[in-house]
């Protein structure tokens, strides 16, 4: 991920010659997202690994794909993320192959089957719908959601929070996390590779001896808005979520800069078979029908040009996350092994 | 306990059943095979060994009744029970009689290992009895549903919903089967499945339904990961286990209303 991709006024030629190009990734002008209507229709077989979505959201866009492409024969295995990528991995092994495309709801295990070399490329003009920062030769982010801080408006200023993550740590104010939560290892891999692990451990020990645990995120931005404690660890949708049915919630969205406490991770999908048709496939999660409804319903980040992100959130312009190819975060096994050896899991 | 006496149960049953109440995606400790996918053919074994069943923990009582706490291994009554089809019948079909069946063989145990009075123990046999004819009655009713083609086969491999209110009947029945593990004595396993229950189910719908009503969320959050974990590690028993439960299946019950009617309008894709 190249933060300054985000940043409004500046040149995507100037900009990809200034930061160089992480391997695998590229930069080009982005089109912007196409109408479902100008897509060919799906015909034929075609079996997707579906790994647990939002409250059965992306089942409702995989029924409409079905419904607008009668000739379509989608059979879904669903299943945890990881374990569905395990089982590419082990299917790939023995010389079975059963999934034509794979739809993980996290890089981490994106990365898992690219580093594998199951994925087949993608054409250019796949790649160029996705907003620079996100165009990826080999498998294609299908929509995004961002690292926040939900912090309690009657506890705490805006001004009074850190803008850097690691500053959280030595902190005076009641912190609450999910540890055992995917997108918090996530986030706590993104700071490893960032930040190495004698800090990492450090920032863990710290934040660990102040924190109220919670099981999950929602979890945490509800115990921000009760008053338990004053800043949490939060994907950005929980908060909006909230706020939907709370409107005067008290709890509003902080961000760090530059570091992992803004990451920018993505659902994703990978074509595993050669052909038209599971290229087409991902075509139409790309559209711009599939990218709102996605945005307006989920309130997940749209990543391709063109389309509205969800009411509440701060436009991705204004926000500076860090430099990290995505599929980096793949490498969660050490986070494990740290967030067991410091007492956090 | 007479079969009049277990018709009253089944009459019982039928008014407290709903036929959603069935499970058709279990796991089992038993085989899945012709006698949990064709039970109208079973039934009169299931009959027999309820029958057997209640005359062997009867005789159990007896020794102990007769010949004091030292004369009796009371864990031959799970011997028992683990011996017969009707245990898999029972377990997949419908799991809140199941786990009042394993809720009275450890009453039974439990007062016996304790030395209880031959009076205490009795009242524990009855409950297990009323529980194992109950539990009988159930799978008549289900093996009724069998035949027409209502419930689905019991698969071995569990199948993941794919809509809100599915992954709220998945949870539902996830939490009969804690109650069941809690009352097999199997806290940990209890307790893994409420977290595991949270984790796969609960979290991926919480979302949209706290957009409709944050303080049901807020209940239920606190039901996965406080009330329900706390009264299985506090060893609070059975019944208050089940109570917390069932306060939670009241809470999805409204959840399922509140997700349907969202789906029924929400905005398509296309």
């Amino acid at each position: 991920m190249q933060r300054r991709t985000f940043v409004q006024g500046l040149g995507l030629a100037g900009l990809a010659g200034g930061l160089g190009l992480l391997p695998g990734m590229s930069f080009a002008n982005p089109a912007n997202a196409v109408s479902v209507d100008s897509l060919p229709k799906l015909k034929g077989d075609l079996t997707l690994y579906l790994g647990r979505g939002e409250g059965g959201l992306y089942e409702n866009v995989l029924e409409a794909i079905k419904k607008k492409n009668p000739g379509l024969n989608l059979q879904i295995r669903r299943g945890a993320t990881a374990e569905l990528a395990n089982m590419l991995v082990a299917e790939a092994k023995a010389g079975v192959k059963r999934a034509d495309l794979f739809w993980a709801v996290d890089t981490g295990s994106i990365g898992m089957i690219t580093n594998q070399g199951l994925a087949k490329p993608l054409p250019d003009d796949v790649v160029n719908q996705l907003k620079p920062g996100f165009q990826y030769p080999m498998w294609s982010p299908v929509t995004g959601r961002i690292r926040t801080l939900p912090y309690n408006t009657e506890r705490v200023r805006a001004d009074q929070i850190p803008d850097s993550v690691m500053a959280l740590a030595d902190t005076d104010l009641k912190l609450g996390w999910a540890p055992a939560y995917a997108s918090f290892q996530s986030f706590v891999t993104a700071m490893r590779i960032l930040e190495g692990e004698k800090a990492t451990a450090n920032w863990l020990k710290g934040v660990n001896s102040k924190a109220k645990k919670y099981a999950g995120e929602l979890g945490v931005v509800m115990g921000v808005e009760r008053g338990e404690v004053d800043l949490g660890f939060a994907n950005h949708y929980y908060t909006l979520r909230l706020k939907a049915g709370k409107p005067d919630a008290k709890v509003d969205i902080a961000y760090t800069k530059n570091d992992a406490g803004c990451l920018v991770n993505a659902s994703g999908i990978i074509s595993l078979t050669e052909g038209d048709l599971p290229i087409n496939f991902i075509r139409y999660l790309l559209t711009k029908e599939v990218q709102s409804y996605l945005a307006t319903e989920a309130n997940e980040i749209p990543l391709v040009a063109g389309v509205a992100p969800p009411v509440g959130l701060t436009p991705l312009s204004s926000i500076s996350p860090p430099d990290l190819d995505l599929r980096k975060l793949a490498d969660i096994r050490p986070t494990l092994d740290l967030m067991r050896n410091v007492g956090v899991l | 306990m007479t079969f009049s006496g277990s018709a009253r149960c089944k009459i019982a049953l039928v008014l407290a059943l709903s036929f959603g109440s069935f499970s058709s995606q279990v796991s089992a400790n038993g085989a899945i095979g012709d006698h949990v996918n064709n039970l109208h053919a079973h039934l009169g074994e299931y009959a027999e060994e309820v029958q057997w069943l209640e005359d062997k923990f009867g005789a159990v009582v007896d020794v102990y009744e007769k010949q004091g706490k030292g004369k009796v291994d009371t864990d031959v009554m799970i011997e028992y029970w683990e011996e017969v089809d009707f245990h898999s019948a029972i377990e997949t079909q419908y799991v809140p009689v199941y786990a009042t069946i394993w809720q009275g063989i450890y009453g039974v145990k439990t007062a016996i290992d304790k030395g209880a009075d031959a009076s205490a123990v009795r009242a524990e046999e009855a409950k297990l009895v009323h529980a194992l004819w109950q539990g009988l009655g159930a799978v008549k009713l289900a093996s009724q549903y069998q035949k027409k083609g209502l419930i689905d086969q019991v698969q071995t491999t569990e199948t993941e919903p794919t809509t809100p209110t599915e992954v709220i009947d998945d949870i539902k029945v996830r939490l009969d089967r804690v109650v069941a593990k809690y009352a097999e004595q199997l806290s940990e396993v209890a307790t893994t499945l409420v977290f595991d229950t949270y984790l796969q189910r609960f979290e991926g719908i919480e979302g949209a339904l706290i957009e409709l009503d944050a303080p049901l969320v807020e209940d239920l959050e606190k039901d996965f990961n406080v009330s329900l974990p706390q009264a299985i590690e506090q060893d609070k028993g059975v019944d208050a286990v089940r109570d917390v439960v069932n306060a939670m299946q009241v809470k999805l019950d409204k959840a399922y209303a509140l997700l349907a009617e969202a789906e029924k309008n929400r905005k398509s894709v296309f």
